[in-house]
């Protein structure tokens, strides 16, 4: 028996409301989001997905509640972003379809429907994970189960969803490791309660004892540098077949969702290389539209090292070749980044990577052909190793020895690629452009000692230029100054000085002020290298 | 004038001098610089180029820069008919750099489609004079219209324009050349060699020094001797023009021309860059 029921111009309302809640809180949201990838952009893509289902609906005079939601959902299909906002289109969808069509909603049909979305939400993911919010969904949906039809009234029974998903978005990180180590409740979960409050009629922005904690969120991701892309796309055709398309494209990639029906199917996937997917939806012969293409990796660093530095635009596209660089100091990384390296592994003060960690970076290539810049003489064997262990994918090492020849390997890099080098002539390239520049490395000494007729003392400023020891000094202009002593400057042009951490740009100017007055005819440049254990890396050419 | 001659037309993206241009009988259609909500023609009389790329660096916003309108483009074709031309043979900027050729089609469809033949350069500066140059010395002697569109094809085939990049910041600000300025970076100071290839502007080589990039420019000219034409381009920077075709002196041409790019250009490549456009003498083969 039916005893409550609504009609489709009060579900607009209510949709109305869950938006702007939502809207209110997506900062909040955004900065949950640790999984599957931390790119901080769950909760915008979740209001970018229900701001265009509620343009669906949004001049519709209707009051037929089926139609609503069906337009809703529509919408958010046609307007899903990101993993989440695609689930979330799809819990709608099963929402809507649930419904059988009917003019008003009564209790009943609700917890029918919200079963029905639950089940769509899921059947959207290949491998549902526990502590999402499909989890969320499902545990707020099963307590509407126990209730009697009639029994209360349809405030009472959202009363009743919200708190259970409440509860349960509290327990993801129970659930999911990485949102335990970060400290968070799962983003998307989040993003679905703030909806359903919305529809409660909450206003406010959600308060919660739940803060990430920003170096947590960090940790969350390291440890892997690349996440591939973010590969989203519409299909249009006929006799589309949801199942097929969802199998055929876990071959090519992972996270895959493949939403709609026959007609339009939305498509989600991460993928090391973002052509494959395309590729197969075009041989499919449907048309695509509404392409969206997001490398991950660098959406990932953006948020690690901010804006600022990392204006080059992402087009890895361009290269056919996948670099990976071995660096330390957030500078010297955002520089082979910049560079269009495709990983930049942590090695130095201390940290020496495996062939394991290599291997690792070699897995998540984009490019079939391989380079490893080690940029550290100790670190070449395990590259080599790694390169060898990867057969029969092409992965060769340059064996640059500092951070420095890396750098200008990658300049080396870019020439061979325009000029349309093969792989082999571009790693000869790359590695005689390591014997272009001279490097020298400002750094510490941690004992005394003597080398020839060098009288070392403890935390003397020594200088080492292209790996072999040249001066010692208490003042660190002397010290360099004595290295480039040892080089024929009179054939170089330039010198670029990275500074290292807790070197100010100040100390760098004045440093170069001094070497200017006594080395004619070299121009200097200073960049943030951000390096521990050495104030100074200057690469000379 | 007898009525079935053919007439060559370009954008004063072209780089012909007026007074080149007009001794060869060729039309400049220009295009405009937008300051400060003003859309200037890029005539040569309506805006001091000079005084332009002085003033460009410290311009708080950078100027854009414009095709010229259908109807622009209509009046200027409807002008050469009424002079007596039969047919237009009209060379433009890239179509993948500008909507020029878009424009110049609908005005082309305004006059009859039959009166207009368009050409894509995929060529700038120089690169598109060279082809007007060649177009119009053979149409000026009588030649049919295929003899004058393949003696533009070998001519662009036999083309190259080189230039230095003083600084990116223009390149960056442009937004038409994403894969060039992400392929070059932005972290460290680089002085890129470009060039344009099909239609494009394209990176060759990442140098980190003035000069290294001056020997480059100079060896890359080199490799395109013999050398029937030559242009020296800069933009704001005619002493290092000058000083570069000195160290070329032996592989010039004695009429060689050295050029201020146009502003259209200029803004998108920025002050202190210098360039070469070449055309090998091996394109009458």
């Amino acid at each position: 028996m039916t005893t409550h029921s609504i009609g489709g111009r009060a579900l607009k309302r209510l949709f109305r409301a869950g938006l702007n809640n939502l809207s209110r809180n997506v900062d909040l949201i955004n900065r949950l989001n640790v999984f599957p990838v931390p790119d901080g952009d769950t909760g915008i893509n979740m209001f970018h997905t229900l701001q265009r289902a509620y343009r669906e609906i949004e001049d519709t005079e209707s009051d037929d509640f089926s139609q609503i939601a069906g337009g809703f959902a529509h919408g958010a299909l046609m307007g899903a972003r990101g993993n989440s906002g695609t689930i979330l289109s799809q819990l709608l969808q099963g929402f809507a379809d649930g419904l059988d069509n009917a003019p008003l909603l009564s209790d009943e049909l609700f917890a029918r429907a919200c079963q029905a979305a639950v089940q769509r939400g899921y059947a959207s993911v290949s491998e549902p994970k526990e502590g999402t919010i499909l989890t969320v969904a499902r545990e707020a949906t099963e307590t509407l189960q126990g209730q009697e039809s009639g029994s209360s009234s349809l405030m009472e029974m959202l009363e009743t969803l919200i708190a259970a998903a409440d509860a349960s978005l509290n327990n993801t990180p129970r659930l999911l490791p990485m949102l335990q180590d970060a400290g968070v409740v799962d983003a998307g979960g989040m993003g679905l309660v703030c909806f359903l409050r919305g529809l409660r009629g909450d206003r406010s922005p959600l308060q919660t004892s739940i803060a990430p904690n920003a170096g947590k969120l960090a940790a969350a991701g390291a440890g892997t540098e690349s996440f591939g892309y973010d590969v989203q796309f519409l299909m249009i055709g006929q006799d589309l077949d949801l199942t097929q398309t969802r199998r055929d494209l876990e071959q090519l990639g992972w996270s895959v969702i493949v939403v709609g029906d026959e007609k339009t199917m939305k498509v989600h996937i991460h993928a090391d290389n973002p052509a494959g997917p395309l590729d197969y939806a075009i041989r499919s012969g449907a048309a695509l539209d509404d392409v969206v293409v997001e490398n991950m990796t660098l959406q990932y660093q953006q948020s690690l090292v901010g804006a600022s530095s990392m204006r080059g635009q992402p087009d890895a596209a361009t290269l056919n070749a996948w670099v990976i660089a071995v660096a330390e100091g957030d500078g010297l990384r955002a520089v082979f980044h910049d560079l269009k390296c495709g990983a930049v592994i942590r090695g130095g003060a201390g940290y020496n990577p495996s062939a394991e960690d290599f291997i690792a970076a070699i897995q998540q290539a984009t490019a079939d052909h391989v380079i490893i810049l080690p940029n550290n003489p100790n670190f070449i064997l395990a590259a080599r190793q790694a390169a060898d262990l990867v057969e029969p994918m092409l992965a060769r090492v340059v064996p640059t020895e500092t951070v420095l020849q890396g750098i200008n390997a990658m300049l080396a890099l870019g020439d061979a690629i325009d000029a349309g080098a093969d792989f082999e002539s571009t790693i000869a390239q790359m590695s005689a452009a390591c014997e272009e520049i001279h490097s020298i490395e400002i750094a510490r000494a941690s004992r005394g000692t003597r080398i020839g007729d060098l009288e070392i003392s403890e935390n003397d400023i020594i200088a080492i230029v292209d790996g072999a020891i040249r001066s010692a000094s208490s003042d660190v202009a002397r010290a360099t100054l004595d290295a480039f002593a040892t080089l024929d400057v009179s054939s170089l042009e330039l010198a670029t000085v990275y500074y290292g951490a807790g070197i100010s740009e100040l100390e760098t100017n004045q440093l170069i002020r001094r070497l200017t007055k006594s080395i004619k005819g070299l121009e200097f440049e200073a960049i943030y290298g951000g390096q521990s254990l050495y104030p100074f890396l200057i690469s000379v050419e | 004038m007898t009525s079935d001659r053919i007439r060559i037309a370009a954008d004063s993206v072209c780089d012909l001098p007026a007074d080149l241009a007009k001794a060869l009988n060729v039309q400049i259609i220009p295009t405009y610089v937008n300051i400060d909500g003003k859309s200037i023609p890029d005539d040569g009389k309506s805006l001091n180029r000079e005084r332009f790329f002085r003033e460009l660096p410290s311009m708080r916003s950078l100027p854009t820069t414009a095709a010229p309108s259908p109807g622009d483009a209509e009046a200027f074709y409807r002008e050469i008919l009424d002079d007596g031309a039969a047919h237009i043979v009209s060379i433009h900027v890239p179509e993948k750099l500008s909507g020029a050729l878009n424009a110049m089609r609908l005005g082309a469809e305004a006059v009859g489609e039959d009166k207009v033949t368009l050409v894509d350069s995929l060529q700038l500066t120089f690169g598109i004079g060279f082809q007007a140059w060649a177009a119009a010395e053979l149409a000026a002697k009588g030649a049919p219209l295929e003899a004058i569109l393949d003696a533009i094809e070998r001519v662009r085939l036999h083309t190259r324009v080189y230039a230095i990049i003083d600084t990116m910041v223009y390149l960056r600000r442009s937004g038409r050349v994403n894969a060039l300025v992400a392929s070059v970076g932005s972290l460290l100071k680089i002085k890129p060699i470009v060039s344009v290839s099909d239609g494009e502007v394209v990176s060759i080589a990442r140098l980190r020094t003035w000069s290294r990039a001056e020997r480059r420019l100079a060896s890359l000219t080199n490799d395109q001797t013999p050398l029937e034409r030559l242009a020296v381009l800069h933009i704001a920077n005619r002493r290092g023009a000058e000083s570069f075709l000195e160290r070329i002196r032996d592989l010039a041409p004695s009429d060689t021309l050295v050029v201020e790019t146009t502003p259209t250009l200029g803004t998108h490549i920025g002050p202190g860059s210098i360039g070469v456009a070449t055309l090998n003498a091996n394109w009458r083969r």
